[in-house]
């Protein structure tokens, strides 16, 4: 964690690196092929990224090495914490847990909630493991519950909210770390098309730049929904464990306007 | 039944051991999760079955005497039998409960292919027998090799020695009897179990306690304190043997009342743990308890049978001891000593089974619990925090089940016998020993679960 810096790409002048991944390959231990072979990918701060491709592609598999999930058998990442850059392969499995835990959300499929927990509990523990006191965690918690639309259901068990309000739950907890980088993997595979549109909605607005008081935050979603894919501003696209494409997205329009909105508004005042 | 050919045809598919499938097979069982999970149920078997051989050897030589006291003995041969019969039938079910869950990949994907439920029952049915038959063999061979060291056993002032034989076709009949259990308690087991496509899960069922049930605990105990009070009337009245059937019936009051109040008690304790929990830990332990109070106390509601046999062998032991200094003759000392020696020797029997029914529901809790595991993991909860949660639960569920069944014990006997009797230093002793041993071994049982988590989290992809 006080790892010096070490050089990576270089930094485009608008954002700063916030992950960088070189040479990611693996190979799952009873597999013989592959699942990654070589990738290289840079997330800066404040983008939103779409990685699609076919199913047994690879692209769970690389959401999971970049998020320290898994160790990658071969390749290095470096994520930009506000600690200073970590090496994410020079860490055991008890120091990833704590980078995930610290400066990472998820927003997964099965939204990796606690059945046995309350909406607000599932996300004030978020708080709770870095140290917070529970009531401090709790209003915090309640205070993102709001924010997505959820207040009222605090008290709630999963088996009482439904697919879309749990998705909910998940990103207000990915978010009341203040993570900057979110990772979700198929995220709205389990909901039906407006929901679908709705949680999009919220994880794209979890998105900030880097200029935010926040310090920024970045999206990666897997999907396979080319639909959810287009409003991301960057589309990655993986074939057998490889990029075969890294285009704009739609959603760059989006992010573009904004700034320039933002920018025209500055100048008129 | 069609069903019963479908399951015999694809018997052999789950025959197949997780290291002759292919690599290609990514469903494939962590071997330390299947390893694990397959032992426990075999060896729960050979257990139950040495345990039913030795008793009904050793109960085979009470029943052998007809004198005067003869009567006295079956009596009591019959309530240590009852007393072990409970776990007995609570260790087959578990073992079978623990060989379904250790299914639940091909089961499910089973279901997937469209197999009915009936052909699911059959294979699950057949394979807990298979596990029974491994179980019984190796089982009557323990037999063998403790019969001798069980004969050492003094009762009547004499060794039970070469007693302890029966005639050999006794083994392989009990030994059946046992994959019989197996079968009938599997089937029984799977009734809590839900296979679906997606998988197998202990079938939740919605925690609510009625009135009725607390209504129903408080008139059984207030029933047997009654009649406790009124014991020595019965003695009067039908002799000893009327007096010890009415003793067996209000233990068996006891706890059933006690079975009836227990995950009542134990979720206002987790209500009060859980409003007051300020880490994450007990927090969840709390909230686990609170998620379905029942499976908490079925967990380690075995213990209420040892703490409550426990808490009478206490009494017994010091009754002897106190008894045996009054001029009785001397098969009436011997019956006092053999008291003794049967109240313990039944402990420890109760003890062994009680074993190994909480260390398979701890697996089968573990296996059950494995997608929060994972999605636990994945948040980067500390694999410590995950045990320390699940151990939290256990071990409050633990403080409520045996302190409340051994109050629940001294209350009925504490009139009869006179609490004078349970501060006696032997009895304070045993009671001592008996919570320490039940303590140890639910931590030992936690341990051994704790073990599978590794498994769980190295293959995540089985269970989401
Ligand atoms: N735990 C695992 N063990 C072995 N092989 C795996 C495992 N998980 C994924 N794979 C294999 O790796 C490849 C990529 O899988 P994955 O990353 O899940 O693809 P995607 O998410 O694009 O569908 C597939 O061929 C898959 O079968
Ligand atoms: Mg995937």
């Amino acid at each position: 964690m006080t790892a010096p810096a070490r050089p990576t790409a270089p930094a485009r002048p608008t954002a700063p690196a916030l992950l960088t991944a070189q040479g990611l390959s693996h190979t799952y231990p009873d597999s013989s092929t592959p699942a990654l072979r070589g990738v290289d990918l840079r997330i800066d701060v404040g983008e939103s990224v779409a990685i699609m491709g076919a199913s047994g592609s690879g692209k769970s598999t690389l959401l999971h090495a970049l998020a320290g999930i898994i160790a990658p058998s071969a390749g290095s990442i470096v994520l930009n914490t506000p600690a200073g850059p970590i090496r994410m392969e020079e860490l055991n499995e008890n120091q990833r847990a704590s980078v995930r835990r610290r400066d990472l959300g998820f927003v997964f499929q099965q939204g990796l909630l606690l059945h046995e927990l309350s909406a607000l509990e599932n996300v004030a523990v978020a708080l709770m493991l870095g140290g917070t006191p529970r009531p401090e965690a709790e209003l915090a918690a309640a205070q993102w519950l709001a924010r997505l639309g959820l207040a009222g259901l605090e008290q709630r068990r999963l088996g009482e909210l439904s697919g879309g309000q749990a998705q909910r739950v998940a990103i207000a907890r990915a978010q009341v770390t203040g993570a900057r980088l979110i990772f979700a993997d198929e995220p709205t595979g389990a909901l039906d098309s407006t929901t679908s549109a709705e949680v999009l909605d919220l994880l794209l607005d979890s998105v900030e730049p880097s200029d935010a008081r926040s310090g920024g935050r970045s999206l990666v979603v897997v999907t396979h929904d080319r639909a959810v894919a287009e409003r991301c501003a960057r589309l990655v696209t993986l074939s057998d464990g490889r990029i075969v494409s890294d285009e704009v997205g739609r959603g760059a329009d989006r992010t573009a306007d904004a700034a320039a909105g933002a920018q025209t508004a500055g100048e008129r005042a | 039944m069609s069903a019963v050919g479908t399951a015999l045809r694809l018997a052999p598919l789950f025959r197949q051991s997780p290291l002759r499938r292919g690599p290609a097979d990514t469903a494939g069982s962590a071997a330390g999760r299947d390893g694990a999970a397959a032992a426990l149920p075999v060896v729960s078997f050979a257990v139950v079955t040495t345990l039913a051989l030795l008793v009904v050897a050793g109960a085979r030589v009470f029943f052998s005497w007809d004198d005067e006291l003869g009567l006295t003995y079956r009596m009591l041969a019959k309530i240590a039998l009852a007393l072990l019969l409970v776990p007995l039938g609570s260790v087959g079910a578990s073992a079978a409960r623990t060989a379904a869950r250790r299914r639940d990949d091909r089961l499910a994907s089973l279901r997937l292919l469209g197999a009915t439920s009936g052909t699911l029952t059959v294979l699950t049915v057949l394979e807990a027998a298979a596990m029974a038959v491994v179980g019984a063999l190796a089982g009557s061979v323990l037999y063998l090799a403790l019969a001798p060291v069980v004969g050492l056993l003094h009762f009547r002032g004499a060794a039970l020695g070469a007693q302890m034989w029966m005639p050999w076709w006794w083994i392989p009949l009990i030994a059946a009897a046992v994959v019989l259990l197996g079968a009938v308690s599997a089937l029984a087991g799977l009734r809590a179990v839900a296979v679906t496509p997606l998988g197998v899960r202990t079938r939740q069922r919605p925690a609510r306690t009625h009135w009725a049930r607390i209504a129903a605990a408080v008139g059984l105990a207030a029933g047997a304190v009654v009649v406790l009070q009124i014991l020595p009337a019965f003695a009067e009245l039908g002799g000893v043997l009327v007096m010890i059937a009415v003793l067996g019936a209000a233990f068996g009051a006891g706890l059933l009342a006690l079975d009836l109040i227990g995950p009542w008690v134990l979720r206002v304790a987790a209500g009060i743990k859980h409003r007051r929990a300020r880490d994450v830990t007990r927090l969840i332990a709390a909230r686990t308890i609170l998620d379905d109070p029942k499976a908490a106390w079925r967990q380690v509601g075995g213990l209420a049978v040892t703490s409550f046999v426990g808490v009478f062998a206490a009494g017994g032991l010091a009754f002897s001891r106190l008894a045996a200094s009054d001029d009785l003759d001397s098969a009436e000392q011997y019956l006092l000593q053999d008291i003794a020696t049967g109240v313990l020797v039944t402990l420890a029997g109760s003890f062994v089974m009680v074993a190994c029914s909480i260390g398979l529901n701890q697996a089968a809790a573990t296996l059950d619990r494995a997608e929060v595991l994972v999605s636990m993991d994945r948040l980067g909860m500390p694999r410590r925090t995950m045990t320390d949660a699940a151990r939290t639960a256990v071990m409050s569920a633990l403080w409520v089940v045996s302190g409340g069944s051994a109050l629940c014990a001294v209350l009925l006997l504490a009139p009869l016998l006179g609490i004078a009797l349970f501060v006696q230093p032997l009895a304070i002793v045993t009671v001592a020993a008996v919570f320490a041993a039940g303590f140890l071994l639910v931590r030992g049982a936690l341990l051994l679960a704790s073990r599978l988590v590794p498994g769980i989290l190295a293959r995540p992809e089985r269970v989401l």
